[in-house]
Parts: structure tokens; C-alpha cells; sequence
């Protein structure tokens, strides 16, 4: 049994959109259009009345549209280029989840979602610097977790031992892609916390 | 984890997008050059006769294919949108009667999903970095791979979830007496979001 054949797979499934969203809105909206395309030639075949345009007439304004204003075509055809644009990289990206593999074990393949590992890193930073949980937040980058402290005014924070902390904690996981620690004070403070 | 082909909808998605870059750029640039534009706009305007004629009556048989054409379309992109998801399944293990000495003898046994789901759930109900727990079983490369979803509490060490998820499988590897794949998943979920801070410990 290729278990590790296996987890890789569901691993890389796991922390990748499918990009199922995007593919079911772009499928309904060809449907529609071929839909309304396909009922309009058939009812201009039997020779009944248009629904909207008859095919006939749609075709005329698309070949006249080619004489239209400079100005108009330009920003028609320029709107529609960067909604292609957007769905390439839709497309090519590689489309993560906010997810990462790990703590790896033995027996089973595991998935930690970035916020999960935000929090946890926020109690241990407020934990190991003495400082109100609500002054610490932390943002977790795909290589990079920044934790950014609030100091409370009149009181140094220890941002030694508070960076000392996350990396224990994140020594600790094991994720991939691994996570560098980053601790910086807020330039601002907190009266009266 | 489900049986989405990811690589057909990245397609789909590819195909659309160079479809509509082509056409805009085409007719953005095509715009904005004089020659371009007066040859273009000259050959439309001269094909617009024919084509009016062609689609008004003279030719009904390209209404008809234009319409099979848009069927054919159709019915691939629903099928399409149809696939998306699926992988599911009920049934965790399935042992037949053995054929060769050793081998388990009588009858047929079905092992439901659920029985796995109802256990797990019990195990970590009183885990104390664990809101909720969903458990579901997958069909991947032809083996069933049981999904344990844990909605981890507000600030629980992901590790912790983690040690607590591996004991409750271990105990249930050794109710079932052999082992499936399982993937877990910690989550930080809507439920997370509702629920208070962990306990302090």
C-alpha cells in the first residue's frame, strides 16, 4: 500500500483551490449564452418572432460595431482583455487555500489551517511577554509569521523572550512550507491596558 | 479531497480567459490602428449584405446547425458543472469471505462510515483545544481515506490537536483491528470564531 503516495495527493488537494467555483460560474454563464443563442436561431428558423435580437440583426450590429468610435472599441475591447487576463492567472496561479501541511506524524497526513496557527501563536507570544492577548496580532504569509506587539504605555515589552516563544512554538510543527518567525513592536501604544 | 478533476476546471478557466484576451486585445488594438480599422471596417460593412441574407431566410440550415451546435455546448458544460465534488462514500471497509487459510471465513462484513464518525466524535468531545469534530470517508486512488475535520478552540496549539486527534484514531486503529489512511484537518472555522477562548491550562 503507497500510503505516502497517497497523503502526498491528498496533501496537495487539500491546501489547493479547485478552482471549482470559478469553473461552475464561467459553465453556467457559456449555458445561458448558448442557450439564449441556440433558442433565438431555432425560433428565426421557423420564422417566429425574436425573443431579443433576431440572429440576423445580431449579426449586422457586430459587423457594423467594427466602425464604430475609436474611444468606444478601444475601452470594450480593453475591459474584455483584462477579464481574460484575470481568469489566466485564475488559471495558472498555484491557488492556495491558507492551509499547510503538518505536524507530520506517522500515522496520518495532516492539514493546519493558517488561522488556527495565527491564534496559537498569538497566546504563546501574549503568554511569554506578559501583555494582554488583545495586543498581540499576528499574521501568518506563506514562509513568513509576523507577530506585531502592542506595548502598553509606560511598560517595555520583552520581545526577546516573546521571539524566543514563537520559535520554540514553531520548531515545535514542523509545517511545510516551513514558517520564519518575525516579532515586531507596534510603533504605537496602548494607555491603560 | 473529492473527485473534482482540478486539472479540466484550470482548463476551462484557461480556454476562457485567452478567448476573451484574444478577442479584446484584437479589437482594443485593432482600434487603435487606422489601417487595421479602415480595412476591417470596410470588409464588414461589405460582408454585412450576405450575412443578413444568410441568416434571415435565404439559409435556414445554418440556423439549425448553429442551434445543434449550441445543444452539443450545452449539454458538455452541464455535464461539466455536474461533475464537480463527488468522492464521498459510505462505506469504510468491506472484508468477503476468505478464500485461503487465515483469512477471516463467513460471511461479509460491511464497516459503515459512520460507525468511525460517531466514535471519533465521542473520543474528542471533551478534548479540551477541540470545538467539533467532523468525520467523513473519501474514495482516493482507489482506497477509502477517512477525513477527521477538528474545529480547533480559539489560541489551541495546533499540536496538541494534533496529539489528541492521533490518540482517538490509535484507539480506533485498535477497535477495527486494521488501519485505514486518514487525513486530519484543523480548522479555524466559523464555529472557532463563535467559541471562546481556550481554557487556560
Amino acid at each position: 500500500m503507497s500510503t505516502s503516495s497517497l497523503y502526498k495527493r491528498i496533501l496537495r488537494r487539500e491546501t489547493h483551490s479547485s478552482r471549482s467555483g470559478i469553473a461552475i460560474t464561467l459553465a453556467v454563464l457559456l449555458i445561458l449564452v448558448f442557450a439564449w443563442i441556440g433558442t433565438e436561431s431555432v425560433i428565426a428558423a421557423v420564422g417566429g418572432q425574436a425573443l431579443l435580437v433576431a440572429p440576423a440583426d445580431a449579426a449586422s450590429a457586430t459587423l457594423d460595431a467594427a466602425s464604430a468610435p475609436v474611444g468606444v472599441l478601444t475601452a470594450a475591447g480593453a475591459v474584455v482583455a483584462v477579464i481574460g487576463v484575470v481568469l489566466i492567472v485564475v488559471a495558472l496561479a498555484p491557488g492556495r487555500r491558507g492551509r499547510r501541511a503538518g505536524p507530520a506524524g506517522d500515522r496520518a497526513a495532516a492539514v493546519v489551517d493558517d488561522r488556527v496557527i495565527a491564534r496559537s501563536l498569538a497566546r504563546t507570544a501574549s503568554y511569554a511577554g506578559d501583555v494582554d492577548p488583545d495586543q498581540v496580532s499576528v499574521s501568518v504569509g506563506k514562509r513568513q509569521a509576523l507577530v506585531e506587539v502592542t506595548r502598553t504605555s509606560g511598560r517595555s515589552a520583552d520581545l526577546r523572550s516573546i521571539e524566543e516563544a514563537v520559535r520554540d512554538e514553531l520548531d515545535g510543527y514542523d509545517y511545510r512550507p516551513a514558517l520564519r518567525p518575525r516579532v515586531v513592536l507596534s510603533k504605537k501604544g496602548t494607555v491603560g491596558a | 479531497m473529492n473527485a473534482t478533476n482540478r486539472a479540466l476546471n484550470r482548463l476551462l478557466v484557461l480556454v476562457v480567459g485567452l478567448v476573451l484576451l484574444a478577442a479584446g486585445g484584437a479589437v482594443a488594438v485593432g482600434a487603435l490602428l487606422p489601417d487595421v480599422q479602415q480595412t476591417v471596417s470596410g470588409a464588414a460593412s461589405d460582408a454585412s449584405g450576405p450575412t443578413s441574407d444568410a441568416l434571415s431566410g435565404g439559409q435556414p440550415w445554418i440556423l439549425w446547425v448553429v442551434a445543434v451546435a449550441c445543444l452539443v455546448l450545452i449539454a458538455l458544460l452541464v455535464w461539466f458543472a455536474l461533475r464537480q465534488g463527488g468522492g464521498r462514500t459510505g462505506t469504510l471497509l468491506e472484508l468477503s469471505e476468505g478464500k485461503g487459510a487465515g483469512s477471516p471465513t463467513g460471511g461479509h462484513l460491511v464497516v459503515d462510515a459512520k460507525v468511525a464518525e460517531q466514535m471519533l466524535e465521542e473520543a474528542l468531545s471533551d478534548t479540551a483545544g477541540i470545538v467539533s469534530v467532523d468525520v467523513t470517508a473519501f474514495r482516493v486512488k482507489r482506497q477509502t481515506v477517512l477525513r477527521v475535520t477538528a474545529n480547533a478552540r480559539k489560541g489551541a496549539s495546533p499540536l496538541d490537536v494534533r496529539k489528541a486527534v492521533d490518540r482517538a484514531i490509535e484507539a480506533w486503529d485498535a477497535l477495527l483491528g486494521t488501519e485505514t489512511p486518514v487525513v486530519v484537518q484543523i480548522n479555524g472555522g466559523l464555529r472557532t470564531q463563535l467559541s471562546g477562548a481556550t481554557r487556560l491550562d
